[in-house]
């Protein structure tokens, strides 16, 4: 294993320009994507929610109406629908990330539980009474 | 294969592992509740071992490092998630190492946001969907601050480890 060794310099393991070049690429390459994604998906307030399991789309639901139901795959996830907006409430799945995304009610927006393969994803039409962008 | 060589490997896979397991221990993703979100941690092995060792030695390490851990969780997912950021990751990095301009935090930096990207992909595959891509750009902006912090780990390493 010696051929990939070699004897550091003086400044080997210093920052350098490039080095916050490449920083600032990634983060630039993120912003873009982000304002795309956004711009693509729109403002507004859903009207409806698919919920697709393996990429099939297993349910449809009005976020006017509230409920409570269960998805079963591998896992268990507890939707709710409450106030126009929708949540997984519940969730048995290893680290819950699905519970943690809380509740959604934009259209694009979309809460993915990756253990059980789902996706709750918002439909409807965009509203002009909206932020353009969030950048954190 | 030399017996040195084996032990060092062995060694680097023990430590990828106790540092994945370390890393649980913070917990980042209360701070920023967004999945696959983590310090990257492992990384950091993978990253010294490009610069100590070489790039075989880097994928063996890795390899074993994903392998053992689905071991240990039981989760089949989660071997094709890590199989594909950390190859990914590894690959970007490898390359990025041969540029002049870049240092360790470059490379580091590069290297988180091949991980991200891996896993993008994989979870795009898997779930038949790309609106997982939405989570891409959040990821991205962590990952370039994860990436700084490991990249000054492992410069700090390389500098009290000389090869």
């Amino acid at each position: 294993m010696k051929s990939g060794r070699k004897t550091p310099g003086k400044d080997e393991f210093r920052f350098r320009k490039g080095d916050g070049v490449a920083a600032g690429a990634v983060v630039l390459a993120a912003v873009a994507l982000l304002v795309c994604l956004l711009t693509a998906n729109g403002g507004g307030s859903a009207g409806r929610a698919k919920i697709y399991q393996q990429g099939e789309l297993i349910r449809e639901v009005s976020l006017a109406e509230n409920a409570e139901f269960l998805i079963e795959g591998e896992y268990r996830n507890t939707v709710t629908v409450r106030d126009g907006k929708i949540a997984i409430t519940g969730s048995d799945c290893p680290g819950e990330d699905c519970v943690h995304s809380g509740w959604i009610f934009r259209p694009g927006r979309s809460i993915v539980c990756l253990p059980n393969r789902v996706e709750i994803r918002l439909e409807g039409t965009a509203g002009a009474d909206d932020v353009d962008a969030v950048v954190r | 294969m030399k017996t040195k060589d084996l032990t060092t490997m062995a060694l680097m896979t023990a430590l990828a592992l106790a540092l994945s397991w370390v890393e649980r221990l913070i917990p980042l993703e209360l701070l920023i509740p967004l999945p696959g979100v983590k310090l990257g941690l492992a990384n950091t092995v993978t990253l010294f071992a490009l610069y100590r060792l070489n790039l075989p030695a880097a994928a063996l390490i890795l390899t074993a490092r994903c392998l053992l851990t689905a071991l240990f969780s039981g989760s089949m997912t989660g071997l094709a998630f890590s199989l594909a950021g950390g190859f990914l990751s590894m690959a970007v990095m490898a390359l990025a190492r041969r540029s002049r301009h870049l240092s360790v935090y470059g490379v580091s930096v590069l290297g988180a946001a091949g991980h991200n990207c891996g896993q993008i992909f994989m979870a795009m595959g898997l779930m038949h969907s790309t609106a997982i891509l939405g989570y891409l750009p959040y990821l991205l902006m962590i990952g370039t601050v994860c990436g700084l912090a490991t990249g000054t780990v492992c410069a700090g390493v390389l500098r009290a480890v000389r090869g």
